[in-house]
């Protein structure tokens, strides 16, 4: 309706009187009384209500925008011109080696950020021990230098060079001698960069010498068959072996490539076929390998001699002196391991741990008279891992205390730390004029000589290794090298007037030496990482038992020398090894496989013979060695150790390798000594009970299963005739009723399968565990507290063995008068990722939730962190960020800085304080493989996945794969016979079986 | 209810002579009306302290993290729940007097129901400030309730006892103070009625505007019954509740059925222990024997041993099953608890929880102050030990051997719980001093039916039964409040 009318609201709007104009410019609008409010009077006025909204308005409007701070930037840089290779987001591999280990670099954004195990390379020395699976770490250790330094002070490397040169060259002239002393050099390259260093100095000579030594080995092997070296062990080739104290699975010579061979016939293929090897360890102190044994007979030092005479002959039917006359546990073992040993004639080993002419000629005799050679040792492909020879050491503090020697290197050697006399080194190098150092830190050595020129880390160097005959692996940098660092090949060339670099040095070495008559490239080995060329021949090798006589006199003697006190064994830590990583915050914390005590060596002693001495838990005892060192270290209580002896780790006790290195532990080293040429880590010393306490950090503190069915263990004759003995299979014999709805997994069900039998207890899972998941290193008072955050942790258990009796319950073990017969089984431990998870239904925020694919999910942003998870978890594998571990402090072992912090894949997000973290079975690998499938447009195959802790297993112990494939690996591992699963008879339907432990024990 | 006389067998309620509406007025008003004397001074700096204490530790868990406890990897939870536990029994005392005995007509309540709500009320906010402070991110705490939020489509996990516990705890607070402070209504209307100024002005507003009109009482009446009718199931659900974070595990020594009503009859027995080491102080030094008799407190201790001697057949049940189940993870659970590395809390649980209350068979002992007062705080630290024991030495040997470990407290741990105490006296002491702390309205209901007064107008009147009045008289030897001449008057010439 179209409508012109107008209404007036009254006459003035009619009239527009100019008082109305006025007012209804201002209609709605009332102007804020500001003035009026501010001043003196307007305060004292009474506010209007509306006043007093406005103002609450305009104040609550005001505090929001003020409060409104940017949100902090954090700024990435993107690439300006994108290298063709690398895209964010998707790691690169690059092959490289680490101690002859040839392994996969994984890298992102230009950033090394994991080791894994060269795949290619499978059964060529591959595999990672946790050292290796740690290394990753040393590259960004803050503790490293910056530069080269000289006499104390930063300098430029054309300063140091200048210096270098110069002092060469006053040798030179003086006709003085130069030395290198290195630890094992393999490389074939560093080799020739030493032989073109040398032409230039001809009074240059290398000098290998090794913290721990094998030269015992090299010269028996010298005098029995005229080669000097470490033969290559294959475990693999034998049904019976016997260990008199090595460690070959764990420390002694090449454990990794040991295990791989050892569980070959031990795994639950090998059980499948029938197959088991069986393995007697005779030792002083609790081993890895002895706690794998099949049988274990606790034996001294001092006896080990006399064990391997009446060895030699019970197997020969000779009569050599001095055969074992105490220990009637280990003699009587001895007639039955003779018996076994004969009847494996060339299909047996004998090793043995000491590191003595005497011994391990009688040793090589033993596998004469068993055929081993050509078989289960081969001399003809050698290990060249371990070449050090003390002696040549000790001839160079002779030449250097006459002054004849002007210029010393030291290339990754560190005497004044690992030499039993360091005080007799440090005053022979004081006599010598210029002395340099490669070390990559100021450590004991470097700090105390005139000069250091940083090495590069292995992972920004080129190289290469010759780990043994006829394999070859290359050493590729991952990274620019941080810091002002040179390598020291590159430095050796420089100084000798050379100035190739030492790509081109390394590229050409092996164009013209290694790869000469082959039809591989240079480029080639760049992407396989190795070249093998494969073994020479075995040759055969005959002992002359005339000389035999001698020894044995030689063996009794040192053993009468050993058995007149308390015997002291000093072996290598699983984690730390002889000391040289000693500033890695993951090894630090890696549990010890048998003690599971971190941060610390200790002196393990029998917990009878502790007694004995009026030593118990948390005790400290002060150890004097031979030449009067004496050290206060906490006491371990260790069943299975050798009544009368002692066990200290060398490899602690560092004073100048970094902040969470220092001062961990005591330095044993200085209890060994050198006899006849060959450095002797068993020795004797005197126990005195110290005053105090110490509380040692373990991440496990009671040792038994107290009867319980968790752990499943049967011998290798009742698995023949039953392969699922003693497995339980609760749920064969059992129906279940479930409250909760069955979860549909149409995809993949990812699941695990463990071997007990497999699994040596090493430790080399948690650690890479720990690298991939960004898993923090806690410190040893946190450990103490039992905080220690592994995702996956190795349990392990002591059962007792007594008059054919097992004994589990701590409380009867008290009771029990011998503690030396003990049998150790380790489990690994990790999230079993239930189908019914417990977990799950307790968290009330649902943040940790069933994956279709059958993962139990921890989603840590919404945790808030009530524990309930954790408490209600039957594995106690949920662990809780009590701190802030990465940004607190308190816990600055290694990762509160931004340089360590490069090494966090960026996979996997750190967690903050508050939130539970557990085992996510690598849900970013199980991701990137589904994703990479999908690209390639197939469908996932069994392999294509791989866990960190499965990948980095060498015994393949850990398998892990989609249970919805009747083919996988994974599921028919679990089909096996000795499948259980653990707390099955709860119902909450974990998703990883353990096979059963089966010993080749003898048969009673 | 005043309208009829009670029988003379009864047990008077109210004792003293003299006594009229406006004395019991006088009387209970006297605490808020004037300064408080030093005993009150003290007590407060103490609890004030203790307050103190309390946020010191508190803060500092928040700055660092809940590593400031001594919990670890096996061991989640220990003190902070044993405390939150702990205090959610004691609070279930007064909703039981305040509820479940009004719609029983228990009239002896009438003069214990405030003090023991508000000690409901303040021990309710103790619990919940460890619901709080033991979470990895209390900052976080609001995702426990089901709001509407921004994370997506984020619920809570209705599975989770956690849930149900949030749920339990915040209505029985919300109830329980509503009940509260209805029940003040009328007393804080006398005390407005009686003062002036400022205070006047602020009693008037937390009075609610009560006029005293008969509408307003009757209203009242209803309310009062409704909200009984409310609480009463909530006696029984809060704790049935708490008892299922533990009761829904698969913990050996938590998974157990028989929870719900053994923690229910846990909760009342300490919550009457609490009651009792107030009261007993209170009446003293406020002056309310009168109000607060030996019958009120021979009552308390018969319920005490009544719940005590359940708690106790359910700890033997708890054997009994643990080693009928034939579960060997169970049969150890107990094992351990009894000879295992914690045996002394066990033991202390065992002698203050179900050995000490055994004392009350006799009426010596049930109706000695000193004692009572003894027994009262053996119950509770015996109760603070049940919960440690059934926490700590279930979670701290579980299934696998591999991962068991010890529980030691940090100072942090000692500072929150004793810190919480302080809270509470703290509050319980401000209460005392500003409120009423006994229900004036409802003590006056009795004075003319239960009090001693009226009782002995009666038998004066004649018309009693002889043998009734020896017996009533006799009834009367154990008040500590009734004079040798009092019971001399009653006898019959």
């Amino acid at each position: 309706m179209d409508s012109n009318k107008k209404y007036w609201k009254g006459l003035e709007e009619l009239q527009q009187t100019p008082a109305f104009v006025e007012k209804s410019k201002g209609e709605f609008a009332e102007s804020i009384p500001v003035e009026e409010v501010l001043n003196e009077a307007g305060l004292s006025t009474k506010t209007p209500r509306r006043d007093f909204l406005k103002a609450l308005g305009f104040g609550v409007g005001a505090v929001t925008l003020a409060a409104c701070n940017r949100t902090p930037l954090h700024k990435s840089i993107p690439y300006l011109i994108k290298p063709e290779e690398v895209t964010p987001g998707i790691p690169n591999f690059y092959a490289s080696s680490f101690n002859g280990q040839s392994v996969l670099v994984r890298t992102r954004e230009g950033r090394p950020i994991l080791l894994e195990a060269n795949p290619a390379a499978q059964g060529l020395n591959c595999g990672t021990d946790a050292g290796t699976q740690a290394a990753v770490l040393d590259l960004y250790d803050q503790a490293k230098l910056q530069g080269p330094k000289f006499h104390g002070t930063d300098t430029s490397w054309d300063e140091l060079d200048t210096q270098v040169v110069t002092a060469l060259g006053s040798a030179a002239a003086a006709g003085k001698q130069i030395r290198i002393i290195a630890s094992t050099v393999n490389s074939p390259s560093t080799i020739a960069a030493v032989a073109r260093f040398t032409e230039k100095y001809p009074t240059t000579r290398l000098i290998e010498v090794d913290a721990v030594s094998y030269s015992g080995i090299t010269k028996a092997n010298q005098q029995s068959f005229g080669k000097a070296v470490v033969p290559q062990y294959r475990f693999d080739r034998a049904d019976v072996i016997v260990s008199v104290a090595a460690d070959f699975l764990g420390t002694w010579v090449s454990g990794e490539e040991h295990t791989q061979q050892y569980i070959s016939n031990r795994d639950y293929k090998s059980l499948k076929k029938g197959r088991m090897s069986r393995h007697i360890q005779f030792e002083g102190g609790m081993s890895l390998t002895g706690s794998n044994a099949d049988v274990r007979v606790a034996i001294k030092p001092s006896e080990e001699g006399p064990l391997l005479i009446a060895l030699y002959n019970a197997i020969t039917g000779g009569s050599l002196p001095g055969g074992l006359s105490s220990n009637s546990k280990a003699q009587t073992a001895l007639k039955l391991v003779a018996q076994e040993l004969r009847q494996a004639q060339g299909r047996a080993v004998v090793v043995s741990g000491a590191n003595d002419i005497a011994i391990q000629t009688l040793t090589n005799a033993i596998n004469v008279a068993l055929g081993s050679y050509g078989g289960t040792i081969d001399l003809d492909n050698p290990s060249y891992l371990l070449k050090g020879d003390e002696e040549a050491f000790s001839a160079f503090l002779a030449e250097a205390n006459r002054g004849d020697v002007d210029v010393a290197f030291f290339l990754n050697s560190n005497p004044l730390y690992y030499h039993p006399d360091a005080a007799a080194v440090k005053a022979a190098l004081d006599k010598i004029k210029f002395k340099l150092s490669f070390a990559d830190r100021e450590d004991e050595t470097a700090s105390e000589l005139d000069a250091i020129a940083p090495n590069h880390n292995f992972l920004e160097s080129w190289g290469d290794a010759h780990p043994r005959g006829g394999y070859y692996t290359i050493v590729q940098p991952t990274i620019n090298p941080v810091y002002n660092t040179r390598q020291a090949e590159q430095s050796l060339l420089i100084w000798a007037g050379d100035t190739t670099d030492y790509y081109t040095f390394v590229k050409t070495n092996w164009e013209q030496n290694i790869l000469a008559g082959s039809s591989k490239t240079w480029k080639d080995v760049l992407q396989t990482g190795f070249e093998y060329k494969g073994d020479a021949p075995a040759g055969t090798y005959t002992f002359d038992t005339s000389g035999l006589a001698g020894v044995a006199a030689a063996i009794t003697k040192q053993s009468q020398a050993l058995a007149k006190d308390v015997e002291v064994q000093l072996y290598q830590s699983i984690a730390l090894r002889d000391g040289r990583q000693a500033n890695n915050a993951f090894l630090l914390e890696l549990p010890d496989p048998i003690s599971k005590v971190t941060w610390d060596n200790y002196a393990a002693l029998n917990p009878k013979f502790a007694e004995s001495l009026g030593l118990g838990e948390n005790s400290v005892v002060e150890v004097e060695g031979e030449n009067g060192y004496k050290v206060i270290l906490p006491v371990l209580m260790q069943p299975g150790q050798a009544m009368g002896t002692v066990s200290i780790a060398i490899g602690y006790g560092r004073t100048k390798v970094g902040k969470a290195g220092n001062n961990v532990g005591q330095n044993a080293y200085p209890f060994a000594k050198i006899v006849n040429g060959t450095l002797q880590f068993n020795t004797t010393a005197k126990l005195n009970k110290a005053s105090g306490s110490y509380e040692l950090a373990q991440t496990q503190t009671h040792h038994t299963i107290e009867g319980r069915n968790i752990i499943r263990e049967t011998t290798f004759a009742k698995y023949k005739e039953d392969p699922s003995h003693n497995t339980g299979r609760w749920s064969d014999s059992h129906k279940t009723y479930d409250l909760w709805d069955k979860y549909e997994e149409p995809g993949h069900k990812w699941v695990m399968a463990i071997d007990l039998n497999a699994c040596t207890g090493c430790g080399s899972c948690i650690v890479a565990c720990s690298v991939e998941n960004n898993v923090p290193v806690v410190g040893r008072d946190e450990v103490r507290r039992r905080r220690e955050m592994h995702w996956l942790r190795i349990d392990r258990y002591y059962t007792i063995e007594q008059e054919g009796e097992s004994y589990t319950e701590e409380d009867e073990i008290g009771r029990l008068e011998d503690l030396e017969n003990v049998s150790v089984v380790h489990q690994p431990m990790l999230c079993q990722h239930c189908d019914h998870a417990p977990c799950e239904t307790v968290c009330p925020v649902l943040a940790t939730v069933h994956s279709s694919e059958g993962l139990n999910h921890m989603a840590y942003n919404r945790c808030f962190g009530t524990r309930y998870c954790a408490n209600n978890c039957p594995y106690k594998v949920r662990r809780f960020n009590w701190f802030n571990y990465w940004n607190d402090s308190r816990f600055d072992n290694y990762l509160n800085n931004e340089f360590t912090q490069l090494v966090l894949n960026p996979d996997v997000v750190s967690r903050t304080r508050g939130v539970m973290e557990k085992c996510s079975m690598c849900i970013q690998r199980i991701q990137a493989g589904k994703l990479q499938a999908k690209i390639e447009q197939r469908p996932l195959k069994d392999g294509d996945i791989k866990l960190a802790c499965s990948a980095a297993c060498s015994a393949n112990a850990i398998i892990f794969g989609d249970a919805n494939d009747p083919n996988s690996e994974v599921s028919k591992a679990l089909r096996n016979e000795r499948v259980y699963y653990v707390l099955e008879e709860l119902n909450v339907q974990p998703g990883v079986g353990y096979m059963t432990k089966v010993r080749n024990t003898f048969e009673a | 209810m005043s309208s009829h006389n009670e029988s003379i067998l009864r047990e008077p309620l109210i004792t003293g002579k003299d006594i009229t509406y406006a004395k019991v007025t006088d009387d209970i008003l006297l605490p808020v009306e004037n300064k408080p004397n030093k005993a009150w001074w003290i007590g407060f700096t103490l609890a004030a302290l203790g307050a103190l204490l309390w946020v010191v530790s508190v803060s500092y868990t928040f700055w660092t993290g809940i590593g400031a406890w001594g919990l670890n990897k096996t061991v989640g939870w220990a003190w902070d729940i044993t405390d939150f536990v702990w205090w959610v029994g004691i609070g279930h005392a007064g909703t039981l007097i305040s509820a479940v005995l009004l719609i029983f007509r228990q009239n002896w309540r009438n003069s214990i129901n405030r003090s023991a709500e508000a000690m409901t009320i303040f021990a309710v906010i103790c619990a919940a400030t460890y619901v709080v402070a033991h979470m990895g991110r209390p900052w976080l705490a609001y995702w426990i309730f089901p709001l509407p939020n921004q994370f997506g489509s984020l619920w809570v996990n209705f599975n989770s006892p956690l849930v149900w516990d949030a749920f339990a705890i915040s209505t029985y607070f919300t109830v329980s103070l509503v009940f509260w402070y209805c029940g003040l209504l009328p007393d804080i209307a006398s005390v407005r009625d009686r003062a002036a100024g400022l205070k006047r002005r602020i009693y008037s507003i937390m009075s609610f505007g009560w006029n005293g009109s008969v509408k307003t009482w009757q209203r009242f009446e209803i309310v009062s019954l409704i909200l009984a009718g409310i609480s009463t199931p909530l006696v029984l659900s809060v704790h049935t509740i708490v008892s299922m974070d533990f009761a829904t595990s698969v913990i050996p020594g938590w998974h157990t059925t028989i929870f719900p009503p053994y923690f229910v009859a846990g909760a009342i027995f300490s919550g009457f222990a609490m009651v009792q080491t107030l009261l007993l102080v209170m009446r003293k030094v406020l002056n309310f024997e009168n109000y607060i008799t030996m019958f009120h407190i021979e009552s308390m201790n018969k319920i005490i041993l009544v719940t005590g001697s359940i708690v106790g057949i359910a700890y033997l049940t708890e054997l009994f099953i643990a080693w009928y189940s034939g579960s060997e993870y169970e049969m150890y659970a107990f094992a351990n608890r009894i000879a295992g590395p914690y045996w002394w809390a066990y033991w202390t649980m065992m002698t203050c929880n179900v050995i000490s209350p055994q004392l009350f068979w006799f009426k010596k002992i049930r109706t000695s102050i000193p004692i009572s007062w003894v027994l009262s705080i053996v119950v509770n630290i015996g109760m603070w030990f049940e919960r440690f024991v059934i926490i700590v030495t279930s979670l701290h040997r579980d299934y696998l051997p591999s991962s068991w470990a010890m529980f030691y407290p940090s100072w942090v741990d000692v500072g929150i719980f004793v810190g919480s105490i302080g809270v509470f006296f703290t509050l319980f002491l401000l209460f005392l001093r500003f409120l009423p702390s006994i229900a004036i309205a409802e003590v006056k209901l009795l004075l003319k039916s239960a009090s001693l007064q009226q009782k002995t107008k009666l038998v004066k009147e004649g018309h009693l039964n002889p043998e009734q009045v020896e017996f009533f008289r006799n009834s009367l030897t154990k008040y500590d409040s009734v004079t040798e001449e009092d019971i001399k008057e009653l006898e019959i010439k």
